[in-house]
């Protein structure tokens, strides 16, 4: 195999480690757990209670769609935190200054947030499915998992989108904050996208985790993958997108910053 | 408070305990400052002198009562800094290298304002230390910006002023001149001493030799959490024997012949073999320059030795040398 | 003096306001988070057949969400932005007491955060012509600030444990959404199991809030709402107490680890 593709791959791999490693502040199993869970955890209590208040009786629908984002929330915070950390910590300016390729240094970083929340919704999963002791004898497992896999994957685009604006703001946080809370309405977690009004609809169309979460809840339900395919693949395309607007943003602001003399801002 | 020394500190100890480990964990105890004693006396310029990581920033840290001790005692202007921190607080001033401890979308006033109001000025009196201190720092002309469009020498500067605000009796200066030109640095010294003329008491770290020896009253040289050495800075080179230092600069090629000559010197005598690219210098320290020269003349010729400086020792010298535990 | 306290209290607001408040993503915090909440409070009530959403707990819910989330959010922002850029370790070096910059702070935070609950009653009023005519104003009133005065101790308290590690702001996690689900921003108490509802009993905006939603729906009953505005205010004086107890461990502690100043 070419020694180039060779390189970038070992970059693309050690950069996903050292990167994990350096830039998470928990080194306990309790702080871990509390990062993990806490947040989508409450989260989702809030909306069941919520849910219960007004009438529904089944809360699942709403557990599920917690559960499920849980991968999204994730993968989306660590990627910006990622890059937004390397900023903070002093650590841009050498990076950028470094010949090593972008792509595999800046994709990297998604590689470890988006298997770290993969797994924090698997354990999430049978958990929440034995307290409220739902039937799986019809789910498509390997379906499942694979729809969780890929929100994971394809919501790490909107981390890099978000990772670019905090280089350049030092409020990116609460920016990518009140996304994070928008999510809520515009992805299906507690409701389906269908009872929105038209114009979010198409927002929610446009975001990844729509189709996923969609095609996540009809594996659950034991939908074949003929039925869910065309949303898998979906899926799949607008979380390229999103990865490369975000890649190309983050080149983008390299290179106004290089022209403009700010990297040292950064 | 009646004492007469500005700073007292008694086998002060510090400890810093770390944790490591995800399932396991392993704690490491790191001791920054080994039971070091030592006075400033009021008016002073006291300087304390180290590598990095020896200790200085985390003695700096206690004495101004950002630190707790393990163990020992400190008493700042006859009050314990442990016991009546407020006190202590009142009175001293502090500032820590580095850009760092500013609110940066605020004007330097309005960052003076808000330090002053912490340290419960009177408004007519920040309303006009303000200005002074601005002056004294040299940023007048930058009383209404904001911080963010500072550079770091500027901050610096304006931290100085910060730390002046409340007219402290003790000024602790934390490596004051770090990211300062020459020109600001030259500036900056030139307020401390005025500092010292007005009857304050400081005390400097840093890591220029120069500085210190241009400043300072008495040093402490500090390695490993401990004193290894406190006195005047002229004190210090005497305390190396009055040794002369002969700087010998030698091909490569002719190093070896001049080293077996020059194992013929007295055991009061020694000499180490340093890098200097394309060529090797020979730096021979010798109460006895004399003989020195006298075992170099066969050689004083472009054959071997290619330039020559015989000179007395500086600070910086001294510090090499107890640092790297040559001392006498 | 007072003169001096008061001045300090108006320096550090007018900081607190310059530097985190009067900010665009600041402003979009405390109007976004209730529009989402009272959003999916809404859309749900509508899926479940209830085309009015409920004023208190569907619209002025969102805007007490948004009010305590802002108020989470800014004093863990100023905290960990504090701690890395070196001001924490100068505060506490000034011989004004930690406690009483960040009880100022945090006073800035829940004012503040005003802004989402008038947004949420505008919107009551002029988007859901939600009519006030029947409420106990000034009974609601009083609620209000008891709301707002057990925000700012229970953010003393946070902004006290925050100081003590710089881990702390992973145990947020463990408060903004947790004070939320037991003190029934979003819907009252008894939605809540009973062991979950002994534990709303120990924080005073849960008190308060219903309270709240007494005084809305009209109620007078000062046997219902005397005990309810005791022990929302008792129970903050608890907190208070406790902020007070702390400050000064927490005040030692982060001398010895030396963790003023880590990133």
């Amino acid at each position: 195999m070419n020694s180039a593709v060779l390189r970038n791959i070992r970059l693309y791999f050690m950069q996903a480690w050292f990167s994990y490693r350096a830039l998470y502040a928990w080194n306990t199993p309790f702080t871990y757990f509390v990062s993990k869970f806490g947040f989508s955890f409450f989260a989702m209590l809030l909306f069941v209670f919520m849910g219960k208040y007004v009438g529904l009786g089944n809360p699942v629908y709403i557990v599920i769609g917690n559960i499920l984002l849980i991968p999204s929330m994730n993968s989306m915070s660590g990627v910006s935190l990622a890059v937004a950390d390397e900023k903070r910590f002093g650590a841009l300016s050498y990076l950028i200054g470094s010949p090593a390729g972008r792509a595999p240094v800046f994709l990297g970083r998604a590689l470890f947030p988006v298997l770290d929340g993969f797994i924090t919704a698997a354990v999430a999963l049978p958990v929440a499915l034995l307290i409220f002791q739902l039937d799986l004898s019809k789910t498509n497992l390997w379906l499942l998992l694979g729809c969780v896999l890929l929100i994971s994957f394809t919501t790490s685009g909107v981390g890099f989108i978000l990772g670019s604006i905090s280089l350049v703001n030092r409020d990116g946080w609460m920016i990518t904050s009140s996304i994070a809370v928008g999510l809520y309405i515009l992805v299906g977690v507690n409701f389906p996208v269908a009872v929105l009004p038209p114009f979010l609809r198409v927002i929610s169309y446009g975001l990844p985790m729509t189709r996923g979460i969609l095609a996540a809840r009809m594996a659950l339900a034991g939908a074949s993958w003929a039925a869910v395919s065309q949303l898998v693949f979906g899926e799949i395309i607008v979380g390229l997108i999103y990865a490369a607007a975000g890649y190309a943003l983050f080149r983008l602001i390299e290179r106004r910053c290089l022209i403009s003399g700010a990297l040292d801002n950064l | 408070m009646g004492s007469r020394f500005a700073v007292e500190a008694r086998l002060l100890h510090k400890e810093f305990i770390s944790r490591s480990g995800f399932w396991h964990t392993k704690t490491k105890t790191t001791v920054a400052v080994q039971e070091i004693t030592f006075r400033v006396n009021k008016g002073e310029l006291f300087g304390l002198l180290g590598p990095n990581g020896a200790g200085k920033t985390t003695t700096v840290k206690m004495l101004s009562t950002l630190l707790l001790p393990t163990a020992g005692t400190i008493s700042i202007l006859g009050y314990d800094a442990v016991k009546q921190t407020q006190e202590v607080r009142k009175r001293i001033g502090f500032t820590f290298g580095g850009a760092r401890g500013l609110y940066g979308r605020l004007s330097a006033r309005d960052n003076l304002r808000y330090f002053a109001e912490l340290y419960g000025l009177e408004p007519a009196v920040t309303q006009r230390r303000i200005p002074e201190l601005l002056e004294l720092v040299g940023l007048s002309y930058k009383t209404e910006d904001r911080v963010e469009t500072f550079s770091s020498g500027m901050q610096q500067r304006l931290h100085l002023a910060r730390a002046l605000l409340h007219d402290p009796e003790l000024i602790f200066l934390d490596e004051p001149t770090v990211g300062i030109d020459p020109v600001g640095a030259r500036e900056l010294r030139s307020t401390v001493k005025e500092l010292i003329a007005r009857g304050k008491t400081l005390l400097l770290t840093t890591h220029y030799m120069a500085e210190a020896e241009e400043l300072c009253d008495r040093i402490a040289i500090i390695k490993q959490g401990s004193i290894v050495a406190l006195d005047t800075p002229a004190a210090l080179k005497r305390s190396i024997s009055g040794d002369s230092l002969i700087d010998v600069q030698v091909k490569k090629e002719s190093l070896v012949v001049l080293k077996e000559h020059l194992a013929r010197l007295d055991g009061r005598s020694s000499m180490q073999v340093l890098d200097a690219p394309p060529f090797k210098t020979i730096s021979i320290r010798t109460p006895e320059p004399g003989a020195v020269m006298q075992l170099l003349a066969p050689f004083l010729n472009p054959e071997f030795i290619l330039g020559l400086e015989v000179r007395n020792q500086t600070l910086e010298d001294v510090y090499v040398a107890i640092i790297q535990g040559e001392q006498a | 003096m007072i003169g001096r306290f008061f001045r300090l209290v108006v320096r550090q607001m007018n900081v607190q306001l310059q530097i985190r408040i009067f900010n665009q993503y600041t402003i979009l915090l405390f109007f976004l988070q209730p529009l989402v909440f009272s959003t999916v409070g809404m859309i749900l009530a509508r899926a479940a057949g209830n085309q009015t959403p409920d004023l208190v707990y569907t619209v002025i819910g969102g805007g007490i969400m948004g009010m305590w989330s802002g108020l989470v959010f800014t004093s863990t922002y100023d905290i960990a932005r504090d701690r890395r850029d070196g001001m924490l370790e100068l505060i506490v070096g000034s011989p004004t007491p930690l406690a009483r910059v960040e009880a100022i702070r945090t006073f800035a935070n829940v004012l503040a955060g005003l802004v989402s609950l008038a947004a949420a009653f505008l919107a009551a009023v002029l988007i859901f012509k939600y009519s006030l005519a029947g409420a106990n104003i000034p009974a609601a009133l009083l609620s209000l600030l008891l709301i707002l005065f057990g925000m700012w101790c229970i953010g003393i308290f946070l902004a006290n444990f925050l100081v003590w590690s710089r881990l702390g702001g992973t145990m947020v996690e463990f408060v903004e959404l947790p004070v939320a689900v037991l003190c029934g921003f979003m819907y009252p108490l008894r939605v809540l199991p009973v062991w979950m509802q002994a534990i709303s009993a120990v924080l005073p905006i849960s008190w308060a809030l219903q309270a709240l939603d007494e005084s809305l729906s009209g109620g007078r009953d000062l046997a219902l709402l005397g005990p309810q505005w005791g022990l929302a205010f008792g129970i903050s004086l608890v907190f208070w107490a406790l902020s007070l107890w702390l400050d000064g461990k927490v005040h030692d502690r982060v001398r010895i680890t030396g963790e003023l100043n880590s990133i």
